[in-house]
């Protein structure tokens, strides 16, 4: 019953996890592509800010994935 | 030869097993060479020459792939064992020296000449790490003049380490949270050390209160402190975790072949194991970019003047 209940909480942690990072790194993807397109000559630098945020909205959703993946590999 | 040991548990903690550390050099399941095993317990070093000869001695045994005391079945207090990641991290360390060296001497012997072959690719990264990545980001010049070697070290071990996991047969060191954690820890002293050194200890101390008011430092400084930590640990983790996802991919999408027991699912596990392939090539280099320039934005940060 308990290791049923940490899979299931397992699964809908990374489901809301990678809904909460898709949704960021979309926006951001958005936003630098906006901003690339309305200022090319800025592209460069604009990219490496994307990655910088990308990375740090990665660092969450992954530090989210290893709880969920604690709760996955629970055994007692 | 024999194949890598497993743990017990279900599927998805034995494909964690494979991927993790072993007292043996492997190439890919197949074990090439049995390693030292040095322990220190009891306040005394043991030393032996495999994890054969440690069973024969009897003061140890393995347990599912760790040495464990045979009277009591205690973890010894710590163990040192040249493992197969660190003899990967050796290889790693070999051929990156062989390459720059290379490099380097070529240029010694001819500094005027345009430079030819792998110098093209090595010299592109290094300017690439000093324009783009170093350089705009650390303000303080004389740091980053400084420090841009321990830069271009992260970069290219990081990338080494990486592409050696993505050989056939290699196993990926930085996907071993010890590996990015001791990464990790350099990041951590570079980005501390090197704050103290430019701005001063009093000064890095004021940036601990965020640039609020007095007032607010019961609140501020805890949460600044453990910033501090959090930057460290993400970057252990989020290459850790990077490295290891693709390589569970690939193994679950293999996996399915043996899961449904049939030829028919083999193309479309084969098509999207070299689609992953390729991604876990592109994440490779970008993950050792992304930790390089976050450990040099840090660093910035760190180092900026508060207003």
């Amino acid at each position: 019953m308990e290791l049923g209940l940490a899979w299931l909480a397992a699964g809908i942690g990374v489901g809301i996890s990678v809904l909460g990072a898709g949704t960021g790194i979309g926006r951001l993807g958005a936003a630098a592509l906006e901003a690339a397109s309305r200022q090319p000559e800025t592209a460069a630098e604009t990219r490496t800010l994307m990655l910088i945020a990308a990375a740090l909205i990665e660092g969450i959703a992954l530090i989210a994935c290893i709880v969920c993946i604690l709760l996955a590999v629970k055994t007692a | 030869m024999s194949a890598t040991p497993t743990g017990d548990g279900n599927v998805f903690t034995q494909l964690l097993g494979k991927l993790g550390d072993h007292h043996g050099f492997y190439i890919g399941p197949y074990k090439v060479l049995s390693l030292p095993i040095i322990l220190w317990d009891d306040g005394q070093l043991h030393v032996y020459r495999s994890p054969s000869e440690m069973e024969a001695a009897g003061k140890y045994r393995m347990v599912m792939g760790h040495p464990v005391r045979t009277l009591d079945g205690a973890k010894p207090a710590l163990d040192l064992s040249i493992t197969n990641l660190v003899v990967y991290q050796w290889l790693g360390m070999l051929l990156l020296g062989w390459l720059l060296w290379r490099t380097v001497s070529r240029y010694r012997k001819a500094p005027l000449q345009p430079p030819r072959g792998l110098q093209n690719a090595i010299e592109a990264i290094v300017l690439f790490i000093r324009d783009e990545v170093v350089r705009p980001n650390i303000p303080a010049h004389h740091l980053a003049q400084r420090l841009l070697p321990y830069f271009l070290t992260l970069f290219f071990f990081i990338l080494v380490l990486n592409l050696l996991g993505l050989l056939p047969g290699g196993h990926t060191a930085t996907g071993s949270l010890a590996v990015t954690g001791a990464l990790a820890l350099t990041a951590f002293l570079v980005i501390n050390g090197g704050a103290i050194a430019t701005i001063g200890l009093k000064r890095w101390l004021r940036h601990l209160l965020g640039g609020g008011p007095l007032w607010l430092s019961p609140i501020l400084v805890p949460i600044e402190v453990i910033g501090m930590f959090a930057k460290a640990f993400a970057l252990c983790v989020r290459l850790f975790a990077n490295m290891t996802a693709g390589h569970i991919a690939l193994l679950a999408l293999v996996g399915l072949i043996f899961f449904f027991g049939t030829v028919l699912i083999a193309p479309v596990s084969v098509a999207f194991s070299v689609f992953v392939y390729f991604l876990e090539t592109l994440v490779a280099f970008l993950q050792a970019y992304i930790f390089t320039i976050l450990t040099a934005v840090f660093l910035g940060l760190a180092t900026e003047e508060s207003h």
